[in-house]
């Protein structure tokens, strides 16, 4: 288990990244939600060693991760949201060069291994390609392969699936819910919605380097039972439903507002229609209340 | 009517000076020539010889040397790559996406460094008219001038430096790689001093000051003559400098036209290889993403994922492995891993091929077409001349290539990856300097194995391989392997390659300049310049003692720059210096570099003692 307490970090800019993270993270597939800026990337940085915290703790099993960053490492796959490759390398010498370094020294292990990553993350027939050559979803999934050498038992992802299109963000899910084993923690740090409530387990919503909830997808659509409901109406009675009830969505087109909102309790109006509630309705309910309270 | 800079060859050329002002190499190089003019007015021949140091004759004559003596580099590292910052950055398709023409850019690009470069220059100029002001004992100062710094400066250094700017900027533009352009720089002056004595020297004087774009053979004067006289001299443009000038200026024109025919925005793809061998969208691939997957989220039930997602998997196993990621044999694997890594990028920079063929044909240009003497034996001399020979091409090469290793995880930013691997940063670091050292080894050999093959076709036997190796492993092996850890420290807590550039040009410069003028102790003359000849190495020789202290003094610093580097490297692993009841990476780092400082010192003033 990943245990963080009161993780803070405040860049020399003056923005304050992380104001006191607590979380407790088990084994399977973790989904770390929030807005870009929010500090995601900056917690995977300081759990993956990368960044130095000003305060706070992070431990995985027994092990100190601020303090012992060599232990760390050998437990650790991680995926940044940016990265590069060295181009006139091929797929194959970049992850026998990764292979070694992870401590996999005996050559017929290594060699397997390789051959089975580049089978699984489907790059078998690109193995003597140079990596220069390789597109953006090609790097992502030899970026994947790198981080599984090795059975780690810490996974970290992030934000892998910006800019991929949608083929390749499936099969790029399908690699990481492979990944996640009952032993090994996977986080996945992304913004968008969809990529958490179809792949992880446990979740928490981060914004403005505060946790905002900790809790599974299901909990928190559980939470919007009964309360999310869908309508098309003229534009003009947008002022009055919010005062009402509180707009999740909105798209306007002909005149015509289509809306998705939340009514604890009550039918905002005849022209409402219940609907199902998704964890992106939770997820924007709560980033938005959170801004109307601030 | 408009004002320039609202044009758009103004907004180009505006953006350029400020895009170089947040620069650090411009001031580094500004500061750097600032401190050359301070040499050359208080250390420089005026002062011994009565000349007074801001004579018209001597600003004059100051210029083309100060031109000559560094800027090819800079001009190099300023002018290569504005253009191609623009594709590197992304920012390309923005600025060819409005309606700039493809002449305002590239003039108000070219224009815009070229004025930042003349502003870098101008720091030479300016600090000598400011110390106009300033005298000190037996300093002969004449009254204020003004003119002649700008005059001289605009028409000795500036015009020089277009034409060089202008090839360079189209170079690296065309050819969209700025290694070619810093290759070029380097080679700047084997290239010059080789067109010098191959095409100009047998010409006439007036041709050769026609024909000389640095304006070395323009305009000798007898300094024997008394200083009274010279100090009246006014130095004025004859029909021949005139000439130069106008064909520079020519020239430069020509190189811009040209890469105004041959620009292109569009951007270049390179060597893709076979992209169509991975079909993205076939469904035959094995992973599965059927439609299914493709509806909106909103939709999807956290039940069903379980029963269709799982049966997408491709149920491809990873093999068990062992991982030894402990102790001194589990780390060597790791350091021979990344060292073969880092060679074989180094390998691919495309500068080498220019490099390594320049250095072996001037490293053994003398021994091929002029007279040999032999001094103790023909090898001796072959193996002396091919090592003095090689000391600026290694130093150069060091530098550069060590920079490059450096940095170029950052650049092409796989560094978050390799720093989260648990590889220690003494395999991150070592990997980088044994492959240099390797590099400039493999360059030695080559050259060495150039001299035997000239000396074996040339006739000058015995052919004694003992006389190679003694003076390579004497004098170029420990040379490099200084070099090399002094770079490594110097990239590590500069955390800039440019300044870390700037800063050894400047400093190599100056040492070079203190050895000319006969400061070259053995204490800060780490390649031994001067100080040592074949018989130094054998028993018959007087040095031969001072010599091996002098090494080891220097392998002595090394040592302490590599434990310097790893005590300040970026990437931390342990907070304290024991770890599981022995030293962490960084305690070893400072035990070492407390013994190399013991030892430099000791050797140090053993050496001191000697001489």
């Amino acid at each position: 288990m990943l245990v963080i307490i009161e993780l803070k970090k405040t860049y020399p800019s003056g923005v304050q990244a992380l104001k006191g993270i607590s979380l407790k993270i088990h084994a399977g597939m973790f989904g770390l939600l929030g807005p870009n800026g929010a500090g995601k990337t900056t917690l995977m940085k300081i759990v993956a060693t990368l960044l130095e915290p000003d305060a706070g703790t992070v431990e995985m099993n027994g092990v100190d991760l601020i303090a012992r960053k060599d232990k760390t490492r050998r437990m650790l796959g991680y995926l940044p949201q940016e990265f590069g490759l060295y181009p006139t390398l091929t797929a194959e010498q970049m992850l026998d060069y990764f292979a070694k370094l992870k401590g996999v020294t005996e050559r017929k292990q290594r060699r397997a291994l390789i051959d089975a990553l580049l089978e699984k993350v489907n790059l078998s027939s690109a193995r003597k390609q140079r990596l220069g050559g390789f597109s953006g979803g090609m790097r992502q999934r030899l970026g994947i392969a790198q981080a599984l050498i090795g059975e780690p038992e810490l996974i970290i992802v992030d934000e892998p699936t910006a800019g991929l299109d949608p083929e390749e963000r499936v099969r790029f899910h399908n690699l990481l819910s492979e990944t996640a084993s009952d032993s090994a923690v996977v986080i996945l740090s992304t913004h968008i919605v969809s990529d958490v409530s179809n792949l992880c387990s446990n979740m928490a919503i981060i914004r403005q380097g505060t946790i905002l909830a900790a809790c599974t997808p299901r909990q928190a659509i559980d939470q919007l039972k009964e309360s999310v409901w869908e309508a098309t109406v003229p534009r003009e009675r947008l002022a009055a439903l919010k005062s009402k009830c509180r707009i999740i969505s909105s798209q306007t087109f002909d005149g015509q507002a289509r809306l998705r909102v939340i009514s604890k309790g009550e039918r905002p109006g005849e022209e409402f229609t219940p609907a199902t509630p998704t964890l992106e309705d939770y997820y924007l309910d709560l980033v938005g209340q959170t801004e109307r309270t601030n | 009517m408009r004002s320039p800079s609202s044009t758009r060859f103004g907004a180009v050329f505006i953006n350029e000076v400020r895009l170089n002002s947040k620069r650090v190499a411009p001031y580094a190089m500004a500061l750097l020539f600032a401190g050359n003019a301070l040499l050359w007015w208080g250390w420089g021949p005026a002062t011994g010889r009565g000349w007074a140091t801001n004579a018209d004759f001597f600003i004059a004559g100051v210029l083309p040397v100060y031109s000559f003596m560094t800027l090819p580099l800079f001009t190099a590292l300023i002018m290569a790559d504005p253009v191609i910052r623009d594709f590197r950055t992304g920012i390309a398709p923005l600025i060819f996406s409005k309606p700039v023409k493809r002449a305002e850019y590239l003039l108000g690009k070219f224009f815009g460094n070229f004025f930042v470069l003349v502003c870098c220059q101008a720091a030479f100029v300016l600090t000598l008219f400011v110390l106009q002001a300033f005298s000190k004992q037996g300093m002969i100062v004449q009254d204020l001038k003004v003119f002649p710094y700008l005059k001289h400066f605009l028409v000795l250094v500036v015009i020089s430096h277009l034409v060089l700017a202008a090839f360079y900027f189209t170079v690296g533009t065309l050819t969209r790689n700025a290694k070619i352009v810093y290759g070029l720089g380097v080679s700047f002056y084997p290239l010059y001093i080789t067109y010098q004595t191959v095409l100009l020297k047998g010409l006439p004087s007036r041709w050769r000051s026609v024909l000389d774009p640095l304006l070395m053979n323009w305009g000798k004067i007898d300094r024997a003559r008394s200083a009274e006289l010279l100090n009246q001299l006014v130095i004025t443009y004859d029909l021949m400098l005139i000439a130069n000038r106008a064909m520079m200026i020519l020239f430069a024109a020509i190189c811009l036209t040209i890469l105004y025919a041959r620009f292109a925005i569009a951007e270049r793809s390179g060597k893709v290889e076979k992209f169509s061998v991975l079909n993205l969208s076939t469904a035959s691939e094995r992973v599965y993403y059927g439609l299914a997957s493709f509806t909106p989220t909103r939709h999807d039930q956290f039940g069903s994922f379980e029963s269709k997602e799982k049966a997408m998997l491709s149920g491809i196993v990873l093999p068990k492995v062992i991982r030894v990621s402990e102790g001194f044999s589990a780390n060597l694997k790791k350091l021979i891993a990344a060292l073969g890594v880092e060679f074989r990028l180094l390998r691919a920079e495309r500068s080498l091929i220019v490099l390594i063929p320049l250095a072996i044909f001037l490293s053994t240009l003398d021994l091929a077409f002029y007279q040999v003497v032999p001094e103790v034996s023909y090898s001796a001399t072959y193996a002396s001349s091919t090592a003095n020979a090689l000391l600026l091409f290694l130093v150069g090469m060091t530098v550069f290539y060590t920079g490059e290793a450096m940095h170029r995880e950052r650049e092409v930013g796989i560094e978050p990856v390799l720093w989260a691997t648990p590889a220690p940063n003494y395999v991150l670091l070592l990997s980088k300097f044994f492959a240099t050292l390797l590099l400039t080894l493999s360059l030695i050999s080559m050259a060495g194995l150039a001299a035997i093959a000239v000396q074996f076709f040339r006739g000058h036997n015995p052919i004694e391989i003992r006389a190679y190796l003694m003076t390579y492993a004497v004098i170029l092996l420990p040379s490099v392997v200084f070099l090399g850890s002094v770079s490594i420290a110097m990239n590590v807590l500069l955390g800039d390659k440019y300044l870390a550039y700037a800063v050894s040009i400047g400093t190599g410069g100056g040492l070079f300049y203190l050895y000319s003028i006969g400061h070259d102790h053995w204490l800060y003359n780490p390649l031994l310049y001067h100080l040592w000849d074949y018989s130094d190495l054998t028993s018959e020789g007087t040095n031969q003692a001072t010599i091996l202290i002098h090494r080891l003094y220097y392998l002595a610093i090394a040592g302490a720059s590599l434990g310097l580097s790893h005590v300040f490297f970026a990437r931390k692993s342990t907070k304290t210096l024991r770890v599981d009841g022995g030293l962490s990476g960084g305690g070893w780092a400072i035990l070492i570099t407390v013994g190399s400082v013991v030892s430099a010192m000791i050797t140090g003033l053993m050496i001191g003692a000697k001489k």
